[in-house]
């Protein structure tokens, strides 16, 4: 009796034994595991972040370079890079009451200071020149809109698309009287329309080696009279409708005088 | 036996098994499948133990990007060194970028896991 219950204990004595390093192979596995995932997770959390770091630097980068292009391209012709930030300002909300998405209306805020950038390439006795262009000077000129699309037209971005559009077509006009396509109506890209508009309202409103500046009732006289002429008379009306949040921009973004 | 070599590809390390001792990985690490992939490199891992390990074995795994399948599958290799530890000299180099922090804290946890295995972290 006592030989068969010894045996018995020593059964199960062997049983828990393997029981034991069996769940001790468990324990250590499920441990394992969970270091596992514990160091995964973590590693996730870090590699989203460097993601989102690297998305916003890739994003500022591009703001700064197409920026600081339209200000090389405004610099050249002795303009202050307040005017691209105001022509900026004006199509964005310009697009946002056009219709277009935010987002569309931030690309083409960021986009629309290259409008000019063709002119780098435009010689500085022309460029600079006070007084009338003759008509070969205005030939010359001219070409800074077909420049500096083959500038930009290569990129792939969109942002650079958008570039390209606003620096080909910013001196079309609605009746189809502009350069240099001669494009007519909607034919124009509502990028090109925003900022034709954009620019010659800052640009009258500002001194030029050829002229002074213009007083606000001699620019809405002709923007009154360039409706549906020189341009879109949607956003004409757009302009007069919300004129005070353009003049609010052109405060804010006042030229300092030197 | 026949040295393995396998070479590296977008997402898998370049693999050098060598019958002389020198085990090497090399590169990344997060195959779609990564048990399938690595099935042979245990088979052969298992079969050098049993049949003709070198006098030394030292094995060096430089491993800049894995996926948490394969940490676990290293454990699993690890578990395979140290089973051969007592009857064979191995050696484990972990090596990393002194940047990249998840390549770090994988070898502190190797080594910690393996008290029995001789790991060194070196960084490059």
């Amino acid at each position: 009796m006592d030989t068969h219950e010894n045996k018995l204990i020593s059964e199960i004595e062997s049983l828990q034994k393997q029981f034991l390093s069996t769940t001790d192979k468990l324990v250590k596995d499920v441990k394992r595991q969970d270091k596992i995932m514990a160091r995964s997770d973590k590693r996730q959390q870090r590699e989203y972040d460097e993601l989102m770091a690297l998305k916003i630097e890739i994003e500022e980068t591009q703001r700064e370079v197409v920026f600081t292009m339209g200000a090389i391209g405004e610099s050249r012709s002795k303009e202050t890079g307040n005017h691209v930030k105001r022509v900026a300002e004006y199509s964005k909300i310009m697009a946002l009451h056009y219709g277009l998405s935010e987002k569309e209306a931030e690309m083409l805020k960021q986009a629309s200071p290259m409008h000019d950038i063709g002119k780098v390439a435009i010689p500085d006795a022309v460029l600079n020149k006070p007084g009338r262009f003759n008509d070969e000077e205005r030939k010359i000129m001219d070409t800074h809109a077909q420049i500096g699309y083959d500038m930009l037209k290569m990129s792939n971005r969109t942002l650079l698309k958008t570039a390209a559009t606003v620096a080909y077509e910013h001196h079309e006009k609605w009746n189809g009287t502009g350069y240099p396509n001669k494009l007519k109506g909607e034919e124009i890209h509502i990028y090109g329309r925003i900022t034709a508009l954009a620019d010659v309202f800052d640009a009258l409103g500002s001194d030029r080696v050829y002229k002074k500046a213009w007083n606000d009732e001699k620019i809405f006289k002709l923007f009154k009279e360039e409706r549906g002429e020189h341009f879109d008379p949607k956003l004409i009306d757009i302009f007069f409708d919300n004129l005070d949040d353009f003049l609010e921009i052109r405060d804010s973004f006042k030229d300092t005088v030197s | 036996m026949e040295n393995l070599k396998i070479e590296a590809t977008k997402y898998t390390p370049e693999i050098i098994l060598d019958t002389n001792g020198n085990l090497s990985l090399v590169g990344k690490s997060y195959p779609e499948n990564t048990f399938e992939f690595y099935a042979p490199v245990m088979a052969w891992i298992e079969n050098y133990f049993e049949t003709n390990p070198a006098e030394k074995t030292l094995v060096n795994m430089e491993i800049i990007y894995f996926n948490s399948s394969s940490s676990k599958l290293f454990f699993d290799f690890f578990d395979l060194f140290e089973e051969n530890s007592k009857d064979n000299s191995i050696e484990i180099n972990w090596i990393y970028d002194e940047e990249n922090e998840s390549a770090e804290e994988a070898g502190e946890d190797f080594i910690e896991d393996f008290e029995d295995l001789k790991i060194k972290l070196v960084t490059k």
